[in-house]
């Protein structure tokens, strides 16, 4: 430590020490002098100086004791380096630039997927956490299922269909004994009164182990235990720091006291710390502010079919997940054997916690990065160009300097301090692009990407960007300096600077600009691709008119609305208020309005051969379809007489009719669903995509919202169809709902149209960035072959001088210039296009309609990339025909 | 004075020669030192004089010596070192060390003998 004080003490007064030991050695060598002339030695200074010793060595020897030597020499190159790129500001800012470009690009991109991806989940342990889902093949179809964070999503490996877990099953995976604790939990939205104007807040219902599993406890007061979910205990609720801090002003005595939560008052026992987010929060980008304790009613516990509920576990740390997936298979087929009812088919699977809550992005992201990543390449092919020929034109400079005796591996070092302080420049300015950059991304992205609001700039995303840059700076410094270095001191003095491109460095500068123009084209493609299916998606008709229809959400809680006829009732007194609104042209409301979730159920045909099928089912008002334009194909509508006690009705979708009845009549057939409830098809009704653009149309069964036995889900969606603006209607729905309940939020507004947007925005978002990515390759190829052809023209003055002079045509001096260029070109586009081909199949799962080889966008970007670069081969091509050939001769 | 009967220092002891030297006179320049240890050596060891400095800065950085400028009696400046506690530890176990690697040595001469 004291040695470390010293050798600093050095560092900044070295001028001084250095002048102390001079003066030292002058006063020996002087009396060593006079202690020879004394004993009459001739010439006694010279012997002196001999007997000393080389007194610089013993000088360089001494200051090489303090260790800041190779610290010396480097500050004397970077001064160096520093000092001849601002001599050539025009390179420097140019290099730094492309630099910046690249990285900050990629910075951005990383700092986001970093955020989103590689960060560990924030609790203890998070490798030791599974999500749990249930499984099925498409044909499974005694079951029915909703809503939930896993519901209906295709498993891409298996095919099977993923759905919500069974309560009834969790305590028997929980016996496997591959986990330590499972929990299930359910989003829940409850209405908040009392505190303020009534609001619907978004909360989980969770079973008591929830927070354990998680390896959470409250800041204040406790966690859920056992008990607490049982449907006779106290209704309890645990509070998110965000709840009590913004909704309760941050009381320190709110544990004990009671919040209003549809209707039910529950006594706080637990607020959670600040930085606590359920894992649900982070898979939809959605607040939680409370959790309740989950008391499953005894019907709900009982029945294997009914899943309803996201499950997440801790794994015993000995076990790995492929193990306790083995074990939950050997539940699964002790369940099967059991229960074949509702279990014969329905399979238990587990990933990683933090995998499956991404798991709808990571492609996309990983697409991304990848993206990023060669455009990264690109901008260091295109700095490595530059330095290349500026390198070329440095060739006197370098000459000089090794005949006046510097070693190459000086040379060498100096082209790589050049080069690793552009790196840093860039490093340093890419940084701060990508700053800005991920704030653009963060405004643009679709709010429901995973984890994205924790994006932020930490030490992985800075060690990345630095990483990078170092890596830019040596692998594209040493290639030019090794080039540059191999002059050979005395030809190229010998020779005029102009004719020393050597044949190796236009053949470099070629292949980097086939590079550059192959990686453009490998960006293009991927952009190229997904703009299509873009552009596919929006084309896509729903079968509904969206526009001017307002959606929103009324969710009625079943403490004040004990029944469904009670719920019934609320909606059908509210229908003919809005309907009586200035501007209102119809009105409808359903469980789930289109893209708002979904109930699917199996059900099961009178006619043999009685097959078991799986169809959406929605409860719907008589006016539902005429609010959302779809039309009546057969048979007739939902009426007010449709109501418990007439005959049970249903109305299907063409699908429906197609795929049972093959092309017969479905009017006047029935069919069984859910618990052998019977229903007469009374009517047909148009196709719509129900899951959205992208979702394919699916057999769907209508039922009437006033036949309430029919359905379990509660009605929620209303939906108005406006003659104009329907956002303008807002506030008189508004009205009209609180006029008739004055403790009743209405939630979720969104016109359909914003509905569909947001359905896209992800898509859209990816488009956009790989574009940007796109459009940012092809301009810097653009750039680096003009710039490689204007460099080969320059240098081949003389030649064309001669040629032009000999009688050359004009034409013909183009005309060879563009024969190089596209030679260059059309190889950089042949190795893009096998690029391409060979990268874009990972884009396919991203792809809509399309494949990955879809011919036509190849041909377009193909001809798109080659025509931008023909043109930048123009004027280089052009200017090589107007050369003076006295004045290219007088140069040479 | 007859040349022809100096010897090199033996290398890792130039150290150790420094030190001594000084702990002997207490404080003294660089010539001095080299002056000191010639004739104490009855002019048998000789060093480059050069060679010191470096050994000199070696030891001040290790903190073994404490360098202070001063007026010779000619009043010429000069800086004159000393040693500090810790130079003071670093000459006993020096010491010791040559001990043991000159007593190995001699051992091993005499039975070769």
């Amino acid at each position: 430590m004291r040695e470390l004080s010293r050798r600093l003490a050095f560092l900044f007064r070295r001028g001084r020490y250095a002048a102390d030991l001079r003066e030292e050695m002058h006063l020996h060598i002087e009396l060593r002098a006079r202690r020879f002339s004394e004993q009459g030695v001739a010439d006694a200074e010279y012997a002196a100086r001999r007997q000393f010793g080389n007194r610089t060595q013993y000088q360089d020897r001494s200051s090489e004791i303090w260790g800041w030597t190779v610290w010396e020499r480097v500050v004397q190159d970077v001064r160096m380096g520093i000092r001849s790129l601002s001599k050539s500001p025009g390179f420097t800012a140019v290099a730094v630039l492309t630099l910046a470009i690249g990285l900050g690009m990629n910075t951005a991109v990383y700092s986001v997927v970093n955020a989103v991806m590689l960060r560990k989940l924030p609790y203890p342990h998070p490798e030791q956490l599974v999500s749990m889902w249930e499984q099925h093949p498409r044909t499974n179809t005694n079951f029915s299922s909703h809503g939930g964070g896993s519901f209906g999503w295709t498993q891409p490996k298996t095919g099977m269909l993923r759905t919500t877990v069974s309560v009834a099953n969790i305590a028997d995976y929980e016996g496997s004994g591959a986990f330590t604790a499972m929990a299930s939990f359910d989003n829940n939205a409850m209405n908040l009164t009392g505190v303020g104007i009534p609001e619907r807040v978004d909360g989980d219902l969770v079973s008591w182990r929830f927070f354990s599993v998680l390896g959470v406890t409250p800041v204040m007061g406790r966690d859920f235990r056992g008990g607490d979910d049982s449907p006779s205990a106290e209704p309890t609720v645990v509070l998110s720091y965000g709840f009590w801090q913004q909704r309760l002003g941050g009381d320190t005595n709110v544990l004990g006291q009671t919040v209003t939560l549809d209707g039910v008052k529950r006594r706080v026992i637990g607020v959670l710390p600040k930085s606590f987010q359920s894992p649900s929060e982070m898979a939809d980008g959605t607040a939680r502010e409370f959790f309740v304790p989950a008391a499953y009613p005894s019907d709900q516990v009982q029945q294997r079919g009914n899943h309803d509920v996201d499950v997440i576990a801790r794994l015993r740390p000995d076990v790995p997940v492929r193990t306790a997936q083995g074990k939950l298979d050997v539940v699964q087929a002790r369940l099967a054997r059991q229960f074949p009812d509702t279990n014969k088919e329905m399979f238990p699977a587990i990933a990683p916690l933090g995998d499956d809550i991404v798991r709808s992005t990571s492609t996309a992201l990983w697409c991304l990065l990848a993206a990023s990543g060669l455009l990264v390449l690109i901008t260091c092919v295109n700095v490595a160009n530059l330095l290349l020929v500026r390198a070329t034109g440095r060739t006197r400079e370098l000459s000089v300097r090794l005949a006046v005796g510097a070693s190459r591996s000086r040379l060498v070092r100096l082209f790589i301090t050049e080069s690793l302080l552009l790196a840093a420049g860039g490093c340093a300015a890419g940084i701060g692009m990508g700053l800005a950059i991920t704030r653009g991304l963060l405004a643009l992205a679709p709010t429901d990407i995973p984890r994205l609001e924790s994006t932020s700039m930490d030490w992985t995303v800075f060690a990345f960007a630095a990483g990078i840059a170092t890596l830019t700076g040596l692998v594209f410094g040493i290639a030019p300096a090794w080039h540059a270095t191999r002059v050979q001191a005395v030809d190229s003095l010998k020779t005029s600077a102009r004719t020393s491109a050597g044949r190796s460095q236009v053949r470099w500068l070629g292949s980097l600009t086939v590079a550059e123009v192959a990686l453009s084209m490998v960006l293009l493609t991927g952009a190229g691709l997904l703009l299509r299916s873009f552009a596919l998606v929006m084309n896509i008709d729903l079968g509904f008119q969206p526009d001017r229809v307002l959606a929103l959400n009324i969710n009625l809680p079943a403490a004040r609305y004990k029944t469904a006829d009670d719920r019934l009732r609320f909606f059908e007194a509210l229908e003919p208020r809005v309907n009586a609104l200035a501007g209102v042209r119809s009105v409808g409301y359903a469980n789930r309005l289109p893209m708002r979730g979904s109930w699917r159920s199996g059900f099961t045909l009178e006619e043999p051969p009685q097959d078991q099928q799986v169809a959406d089912f929605q409860a719907v008002s008589p006016g539902y379809f005429e609010t959302l334009g779809m039309s009546l194909i057969r048979g007739r509508r939902f009426t007010a007489h449709d109501r418990e006690g007439s005959p049970p009705v249903a109305m299907v979708n063409q699908a429906f009719a197609r795929s049972y009845y093959k092309g017969g009549d479905p009017l006047g057939h029935g069919f069984l669903y859910a618990n052998n409830r019977r229903v007469t098809i009374v009517g047909v009704v148009s196709d719509i995509r129900r899951g959205g653009k992208e979702a394919d149309v699916l057999p769907e069964v209508y039922l009437a919202a006033g036949q309430t036995t029919l359905y379990p889900t509660r009605i929620a969606d209303f939906a108005v169809r406006t003659a104009g603006d329907p956002s303008r209607v807002v506030n008189a729905v508004r009205q009209e709902v609180l006029a008739l309940d004055k403790d009743q939020p209405i939630t979720n507004v969104r016109t359909m149209r914003e509905v569909i947007d947001l359905s896209v925005a992800e898509r859209r978002f990816e488009v956009l960035l790989l574009a940007v990515f796109a459009a940012v390759a092809v301009a810097l190829a653009v750039i680096g072959i003009y710039g490689v052809l204007s460099y080969s023209v320059a240098q081949r003055t003389g030649e064309l001088g001669i040629r032009i002079a000999l009688g050359a045509h004009p034409g013909g001096i183009v005309a060879m210039v563009m024969r190089q260029a596209g030679g260059l070109i059309a190889a950089g586009l042949a190795i893009g296009l096998g690029g391409a081909l060979l990268l874009t199949r990972y884009l396919a799962s991203l792809l809509f309609q399309m494949r990955s080889t879809d011919p036509l966008t190849y041909a377009i970007c193909v001809g798109l990339l080659g025509a931008a670069a023909v043109a930048a081969s123009m004027a280089p091509a052009v200017r090589s025909a107007r050369v003076d050939p006295m004045v290219a001769l007088r140069n040479e | 004075m007859s040349r022809s009967q100096r010897d090199e220092i033996p290398s890792g002891t130039l150290d150790l020669l420094i030190l001594k030297t000084l702990a002997r006179h207490g404080e003294l320049h660089g010539f001095e030192i080299a002056d000191s240890i010639q004739s104490t050596s009855e002019d048998i060891l000789q060093v480059e004089e050069g060679s010191l400095y470096p050994a000199l800065q070696r030891m001040l950085l290790k903190g073994w010596l404490k360098g202070e400028w001063g007026k010779t009696q000619e009043n010429r400046r000069a800086r004159y070192y000393t040693l500090t506690s810790d130079g003071r530890k670093q000459l006993q176990n020096e010491m010791d060390r040559y001990g043991r690697v000159s007593n190995a040595i001699a051992r091993v001469l005499e039975a070769a003998s």
